[in-house]
């Protein structure tokens, strides 16, 4: 290298210092630490002692805490057809030529701009077993209402109701896919008499499908890091029926003093995520189509 | 100077522009005057009380400020001594901190100047200490604590067809008048329990059945005999009042136990375990409802139990690191003085951990009152209920949980008891026995 060009690279070096500094110490940093700290016995205010893979270990045979969590997070995952299905299925009806069609699509976008905190809290409400508008309605048409978060059997199921709610924030994005569908296709399967289902079907979905690729991925990441919700809503109870991944993960490191357990949890959920992430990857090619892709 | 000289120049000023910020701000101490950092629990209204009293400490002692700063939680104290840059002086919120904090050697030991300051046990309302000390030295001073007891609604029990003057002193009363208290509607849902669910912890019920936590060579004891007899007598409580996940269902449809919204001021529950700080929020937000309260029920077979309360204290520690350890210890010392502890007893209506003061005529005496008008109302009238309180407190049986490096989760571990045997998911032995192994190989590490 020149000594002009070395000068080049060190002067965009310092332009971007500001990233790269946050970047070594905000992210990577803490990443190769945890990853460290994941095979130590490290209380926090004691130094990290050494211990090998104990932690991994008595994680993988924790029949009481560690693995109903990962079963209970693994659950969550029945929200994301649901979120796919119902998000695509108001895109296409959003996507009408009707009077008034932006009035209805602000409407249902606004639920996904309330911040999780705050829709979480109004869900308690709307959730809650006695004076509850859900129970309410149920028990106006005489019948008997679940305990929702009450009760272990429904908090999760409670939970997806609610995530559903905000649906609107995968929709905008299938919505704005939709216009991006060339019309000549439509008219080119109306002339083949293509009915409704059929354009959908076979010109709609596999036109939009690396949007819908996108969430899915967005999904997977998403629920395995579920935790805001329950933090709120139950703390992981009833029964631990909504002590997730994440939230058991947070117990132990903030709560219980156990860094290297926390660590070794957050390693084992980035290569289960990184699988997971990796299939849907793989799946792909059978289904997703890029425009000007050649098989 | 070039341009590319100027911007080289204009990217390192950049850069260290932020880490100005970082220098130590706290803890000055400008003209001889020292400012003591405190963190502080309370908030809000409690908040205001506590800095009346710093106003007081300074007004006595011209040379220290205690700079407040309030609403800390423990984590954030945690984390401040894990950086090294801890406040002089802080209060823990859940009591259960105080082992692993004392265990890790993250606060002062205090014996040398509680001893040199000519304080004495006995001076202390029973079971003040035991919360500030670990394996038998002391960690912390209580400023006032918390005295928990069995609230009940006088005119809930009326109701019920109950004596209003009777309130259960045994474990089966509390069941049979749980059991009469509890309504339903026509559809059978609950409309009124006896006893409100939240607030009976499972060590709390646990120590009503002379349960034990850990046992003298430091083996953590969960699966104790009493233990599991509590467990099992709390699912003869909750099936009295139509079983345990209908009651959960009922509960959950509660408001916060903090304020206006407290079922119990609403009569949607005749009893309340629950502490000192109720006489005065009762009368704020109930006022003209009648209430008592009395010890902890006890076993009929555990008679030794007689007279319990559950104590908890608001333990101010001084971390490794503090700047200013001695000025801190002498705000202590300060604190157990007739005058602070009655000065904050009565505003935040707590419990003072000073013996002497459990029976201050000026704490619990209520005043002759004449109303000048009918809206007038005696200001002290929660004072009587309190006094109650206090004298609860002066009780030889009062406990607590242990301090013990791994209260937090032991704890923790206990609260998820209730759920899985009420739920059917456990029966109590096998409980208590899971938590057992799990609690004692978190304890091995400490030893």
């Amino acid at each position: 290298m020149r000594r002009s060009e070395r000068r080049a690279v060190l002067t965009g070096l310092m332009f971007v210092s500001p990233w790269l500094i946050g970047f070594l110490i905000f992210t990577l940093y803490p990443v190769i630490a945890s990853g460290y700290l994941s095979f130590t016995d490290y209380r926090v205010l004691a130094p990290p002692r050494w211990v090998g893979m104990a932690n991994y270990h008595s994680l993988v045979i924790d029949h009481d805490y560690f693995l109903p969590s990962l079963w209970d997070t693994i659950f969550m995952f029945l929200e994301l057809p649901l979120s796919l299905i119902m998000g695509l299925a108001l895109a296409l009806l959003l996507d009408q030529k009707l009077r008034g069609i932006a009035v209805y699509r602000t409407l249902f976008y606004l639920p996904s701009i309330v911040p999780v905190v705050s829709s979480a809290v109004l869900w308690m409400w709307v959730l809650n077993p006695e004076h509850g508008l859900i129970n309410s309605v149920l028990h106006s048409m005489h019948i008997p209402g679940p305990a929702w978060l009450a009760s272990p059997a429904w908090a999760k199921p409670a939970m997806i109701l609610m995530d559903l709610w905000g649906v609107g924030g995968g929709m905008v994005i299938y919505l704005a896919a939709l216009q991006g569908v060339p019309t000549s296709l439509y008219e080119a399967a109306d002339l083949d008499g293509a009915n409704g289902w059929k354009k959908i079907r076979y010109v709609t979905i596999p036109s939009i499908s690396p949007v819908i690729f996108f969430n899915l991925i967005m999904g997977v990441i998403g629920t395995f890091q579920y935790f805001t919700q329950t933090y709120i809503m139950t703390n992981g109870g009833p029964n631990n029926s909504t002590l997730f991944y994440a939230i058991y993960l947070y117990q132990n490191a903030f709560q219980y003093f156990r860094m290297g357990t926390a660590c070794a949890m957050a390693w084992i959920l980035f290569l289960i995520t990184l699988v997971a992430t990796f299939v849907v990857f793989k799946s792909s090619a059978r289904w997703v189509y890029y425009e000007g892709e050649t098989r | 100077m070039t341009k590319m000289q100027f911007l080289r120049l204009l990217c390192a000023a950049l850069a260290i522009v932020p880490l100005a910020g970082c220098g130590d701000g706290r803890s000055t101490s400008d003209a001889g005057v020292v400012h003591l950092q405190v963190w502080s629990m309370w908030s809000g209204d409690e908040e205001r009380s506590f800095e009346a009293v710093l106003a007081e400490y300074h007004k006595e002692h011209p040379g220290v400020v205690v700079d407040n700063l309030g609403a800390v939680t423990d984590e954030k104290s945690v984390r401040a001594i894990i950086a090294g840059a801890p406040p002089d002086l802080f209060t823990i919120t859940d009591p259960s901190y105080l082992g692993t904090l004392a265990a890790n050697n993250a606060l002062e030991p205090l014996d040398g100047q509680f001893e040199a300051a000519g304080f004495k046990d006995q001076d202390f309302t029973p079971g003040a200490l035991d919360e500030c000390r670990y394996q038998g030295r002391l960690y912390a001073m209580p400023y006032l604590m918390d005295c928990i007891a069995l609230l009940y609604n006088k005119d809930v029990f009326k109701d019920a067809g109950l004596d209003p003057n009777k309130p259960p002193r045994t474990y089966d009363e509390l069941v049979e008048d749980c059991r009469k208290i509890t309504r339903r509607d026509a559809e059978g849902r609950l409309t009124r329990i006896g006893l409100h669910p939240v607030e009976i912890s499972p060590a709390l019920l646990m120590s009503m059945f002379d349960g034990r936590f850990i046992d003298e060579r430091g083996r953590i004891t969960a699966d104790d005999p009493n233990n599991i007899e509590g467990v099992t007598a709390y699912m003869r409580l909750m099936d009295a009042q139509g079983g345990y996940p209908a009651v959960q269902s009922f509960a959950s449809g509660f408001g916060a136990n903090t304020g206006a919204f407290n079922p119990f001021f609403h009569g949607d529950v005749g009893m309340l375990i629950s502490g000192e700080w109720n006489a005065y929020t009762a009368f704020r937000y109930s006022p003209g409802t009648h209430y008592g309260v009395v010890a902890l029920p006890y076993p009929g077979n555990h008679p030794n139990r007689a007279g319990l309360v559950w104590l908890a204290d608001n333990p101010f520690c001084i971390p490794r690191g503090s700047k200013h350890a001695r000025e801190a210890w002498e705000f202590l010392k300060w604190t157990q003085t007739p005058l602070a502890q009655k000065m904050l007893a009565s505003t935040l209506h707590n419990v003072p951990n000073l013996r002497s003061e459990l029976h201050d005529k000026d704490l619990i005496a209520d005043p002759p009152f004449v109303a000048k008008s009918p809206k007038d109302v005696d200001p002290n009238s929660w004072r009587p209920l309190y006094g109650k309180f206090l004298a609860l407190a002066d009780s030889p049986t009062a406990t607590g949980f242990p301090t013990m490096p791994v209260a937090s989760m032991y704890a923790k571990e206990l609260s998820n008891v209730y759920d899985s045997v009420g739920y059917g998911t456990k029966k109590p032995a096998e409980a208590l026995a899971a938590i057992d192994v799990r609690v004692q190989r978190e304890m091995d590490k400490y030893q």
